[in-house]
């Protein structure tokens, strides 16, 4: 066991952990934060997407380890019904969320993208959620959702 | 008829959840005192299972139960037939269930899985759907059907001779689609528990709640009313959610343990615990007359059922109601068949069996349509259904057959990309 | 070398469990007493909005916003069985039911609010943006909820079940004559693709989709399903592909099972066209599986509109087609 120390979503953790877990189980088991999801455990699905110090990452694939000393944001820290982020807004009112098990991970890979490139063009849009897999959307209402939360950014 | 809200644009309430995390798909629920379950599955396509040994699983500290074929007081389920064993004593497949565990831990009780040893009696298997169907092959269920053809359909009209003797032009050709899988997003999830009143809680992410409440009321020998099975957020299904994949497992070590029950597929699990897409062969003979017109068909569709019957049936069936496509053809002879083999199961996916036979009869038109010197479209339009068209099953088209107008929104676009290459 | 093709699909589909199997659906009705209302059903909501389209269906019936409408679904302790959330057939079906339900808790306030308004028939009463009145005298008006409260005190339960069936016959098991599905929903796509001669690689740029939809109860959600289907489809035509060693899947995973991904979408344009199915609710029929249907031949067809080869099992692989490509050569060469 190791003592790790993070702030996640604004606030400051000290927590035991085993280095081997993955950052996604210190999420959903340690913390719980739900908003995460697992949809493969091997980088592939970006369902378990956060920002660590300013980086989309797969939590599947971080080792806790490695969270030490870092900065996360999950889904939790994004947004809520008083003040919904503008992609969060953007996901409902374009209709850009079905079934809603990627929405989480998308929503940040969006977010995460416009705080560096607030003005993306659709390629960049394209490959910056292209580790986000979604069976139901077609990535269509997606990427018009995230096309829109820039232009209302403008 | 004037509406307002059918009609407008209203948002999905549920998306708010959604964008914020909120939503609770079953891998989010847990109960205080929950043990995790986890399926032993079968390496082996075919086998008789001899012995199986929990010994060493059970020597593992925080491992509740172990549980086999016996365990389960009525060990099927079915969407068509009651085919599928809960836990299998006979192999018919890959991946079928053969053992379960309950450990304290997810950890432990993929531990004690590992630990579990299998002695099968390995059986010879068969993968190719057209040496199953024949008549001298051993048949996978023979309390179904005493060969490996669990459905043939047949689906004549008209005059083959007629039609062949009008056809100008004649495109034959074999078909092929593959194995497919759902992969929705989500991996099958299960929180299993008995309540207060001493009912079955099921909280899971399914197609169809009351379905799932009958497989599992009967496989544990309970009331359905006292059975509940409750749907949380459900991460796509495409079909793949329509059998049984863990809620009775879960609920059958709910009952043993009498401890709230939790499990949780892997990707990889999520795999070889629910159907496929069904892959056909699609023999196809098509003709048509001069003047572009559809005059014959014929068909001979197998699909490969895998090891179990799930919706094999119903799928083969509207891929040959479907197999002329929305096209008049007078003269028609199509012979669907669902056969068994030792492959994975296939079932029910979006499309339904309509979805394989769409790449062969809009192949042949586009074949027909180059030998006949017309476009893909012109040839489309000269046959498509109308209002008042018959189908091949005889069947009269009495109201909303729009192809026509479908065809003439798309036609702009596609005329001018012709036209320019 | 990159060529450009483009290619055309059409399809059709029988929705409904069909084959004259029972196509039952059913839903509960509440209408409670400030006006806003509660429906019940079993269907699932699987992903593709059921849920808002039931709670659309009851609004538009009550002159009320799809928020008004709480609807709780497939919970077996709670909800009436209707069906599965599969076979195109909830918006039809269920969509019925709750049309259905709605409509017979409805029709008692009709009547009590008829005799209210001192009309004397319940036909001359209309629900509009939360009022309850009489049609062309608006000074014979009142809020939704307090005609509900009122009628409730004099002893009036807007409360209803009703359920919905589907209409089919068995088809003969000789020779395949019936009629066993209704009502049958029709759509055609245009791909434009683009394909690379030296390493078979297929790029689809642009998809247009026209669906028949009866009628779109939301338009959102009909786009959604088309642009889903698409996607699913080109993931057919083009990747997936379940690789199976005796009866052993080798690729049960996403790093070498692909789907698509937002890099392999194309541009998707999608049309409905409305002719009301008299059957439907509003006239609408589903959509969720003939949407991906016309996907593959399109795509298929304008393979060999770019490079002149037919591929004719599925996926359409770089492999397959560098290898059509080269048996073309050899009969040409
Ligand atoms: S769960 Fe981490 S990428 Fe899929
Ligand atoms: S909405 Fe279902 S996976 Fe994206």
């Amino acid at each position: 066991m190791m003592v790790i120390e993070c702030i996640v979503n604004d606030k400051k953790y000290v927590l035991e952990v085993d280095p081997q877990e993955r950052l996604l189980d210190v999420l959903r088991n340690h913390l719980g934060l739900l908003g995460t999801k697992e949809g493969c455990g091997e980088g592939e699905c970006g369902a378990c997407t956060v920002i660590l110090d300013g980086k989309t990452v797969n939590s599947c694939l971080v080792l806790a380890g490695q969270a030490h000393n870092s900065v996360i944001t999950t889904i939790e820290g994004v947004g809520n019904r008083q003040s919904p982020h503008p992609v969060q807004k953007a996901f409902v009112e374009v209709g850009a969320v079905q079934c809603g098990f990627c929405t989480p991970g998308m929503v940040l890979s969006a977010k995460n993208l416009l705080d560096k490139n607030p003005h993306p063009s659709d390629e960049e849009i394209g490959v910056a959620l292209s580790g986000n897999l979604c069976r139901c959307t077609g990535y269509d209402k997606i990427l018009r959702a995230v096309k829109l939360a820039a232009e209302e950014g403008k | 008829m004037k509406t307002e809200v059918v009609g407008s644009r209203a948002l999905r309430e549920d998306s708010w959840g959604k964008v914020f995390g909120q939503t609770k798909f079953p891998a989010d629920v847990n109960l205080p005192n929950q043990i995790y379950g986890v399926v032993v599955r079968s390496p082996h396509p075919h086998a008789r299972i001899l012995n199986i040994n929990s010994e060493e699983a059970m020597k593992l500290e925080g491992v509740a139960v172990v549980l086999t074929a016996n365990d389960v007081p009525h060990n099927s389920h079915g969407v068509l037939f009651r085919d599928q064993p809960v836990i299998a004593d006979y192999v018919r497949m890959v991946g079928d269930p053969v053992a379960v565990v309950g450990g304290e831990t997810m950890e432990i009780a993929r531990e004690a899985a590992e630990r579990i040893r299998v002695d099968y009696e390995i059986l010879p298997a068969i993968f190719d759907p057209e040496e199953a169907m024949k008549p001298e092959v051993p048949p996978l269920h023979p309390e179904l059907q005493s060969t490996n053809v669990l459905y043939h359909l047949p689906i004549r009209r008209g005059s083959m001779e007629e039609g062949w003797a009008k056809a100008d032009v004649v495109v034959e050709q074999v078909y092929k689609t593959q194995h497919v899988d759902h992969a929705f997003l989500q991996p099958e999830a299960v929180l299993a528990y008995l309540d207060e009143r001493g009912h079955m809680v099921v909280q899971t992410a399914t197609q169809y709640a009351h379905y799932d409440r009958g497989e599992i009321a009967h496989a544990l020998g309970f009331r359905y009313s006292q059975v509940q099975v409750k749907t949380l957020a459900v991460g796509g299904a495409f079909g793949g959610r329509e059998d049984i994949s863990l809620q009775i497992i879960a609920a059958l070590l709910a009952l043993k343990t009498q401890r709230p029950v939790k499990m949780e597929n892997t990707r990889e699990e999520s795999f070889y615990s629910h159907s496929k897409r069904h892959p056909m062969t699609m023999y196809y003979k098509t003709g048509a007359a001069k003047d572009g017109k559809l005059v014959a068909m014929q068909a001979k569709i197998i699909g490969d059922a895998g090891a179990y019957s799930s919706w094999s049936i119903n799928v083969l069936r509207k891929s040959a109601v479907h197999a002329t496509g929305p096209y008049e053809i007078p003269n028609v002879e199509i012979d669907s068949f669902a056969v068994f083999t030792n492959n994975p199961y296939t079932g029910a996916m979006r499309g339904f069996g309509a979805a394989q036979t769409v790449l062969a009869y809009e192949s042949q038109m586009d074949l027909l349509a180059k030998k006949l010197g017309i476009s893909p479209l012109e040839i489309r339009l000269r046959n498509c259904f109308q209002v008042g068209s018959i189908t091949a099953t005889g069947q009269e088209l009495t109201s909303s057959v729009p192809l026509d107008q479908c065809l003439a929104k798309i036609a702009p676009y596609f005329r001018r990309e012709v036209e320019t290459p | 070398m990159k060529k450009r093709g483009i290619g055309l699909g059409c399809a059709w589909y029988g929705t409904g469990y069909g084959n004259g199997f029972p196509d039952v659906s059913s839903a509960f009705v509440e209408i409670h007493d400030d006006g806003s209302a509660t429906v019940l059903t079993g269907a699932v909501d699987v992903g593709q909005g059921s849920n808002s389209i039931f709670a659309q269906i009851a609004a538009e019936e009550l002159g009320l916003r799809a928020e008004d409408i709480c609807v709780n679904t497939a919970d077996t302790d709670v909800t009436p069985d209707s069906g599965t959330s599969a076979a195109t057939r909830q918006t039809y079906n269920t969509g019925n039911a709750v049309l259905k339900a709605v409509r017979q808790a409805k029709s008692r306030l009709l009547i009590y609010a008829a005799r209210e308004f001192s009309c004397p028939t319940p036909e001359g009463i209309e629900l509009k943006s939360g009022y309850i009145g009489v049609k062309g005298d608006p000074s014979r008006r009142m809020i939704l909820g307090d005609m509900v409260f009122k009628a409730r005190l004099n002893g009036e339960r807007l409360i209803s079940a009703e359920s919905s069936t589907a209409r089919s016959t068995p088809v003969d098991l000789t020779t395949g004559q019936g009629a066993p599905y209704w009502p049958y929903s029709f759509g055609c796509q245009a791909a434009e693709v683009e394909v690379d001669t030296e390493t078979g690689k297929v790029k689809v740029l642009k998809v247009i989709a026209v669906h028949d939809v009866g009628k779109a109860l939301n338009p959102t959600q009909v786009e959604g399903q088309i642009a889903g289907g698409v996607t699913q489809g080109i993931g057919y035509a083009l990747l997936e592909e379940l690789e199976l060693q005796k009866g052993m899947i080798k690729n049960p995973a996403f790093s070498s099972y692909l789907i698509p991904t937002a890099l392999d979408v194309p541009k998707i344009e999608a049309y409905f066209v409305e002719e009301a199915e008299e059957s439907g609710p509003y006239g609408a029929k589903g959509l969720g599986e003939p949407a991906m249907l016309p996907t593959v031949a399109a795509v298929i067809n304008a393979i060999d509109d770019a490079v002149g080869v037919r591929i004719t099992s599925l996926p359409a692989t770089p492999e397959k087609i560098l290898q059509a490509l080269a048996e073309k050569k050899e009969e040409l060469g």
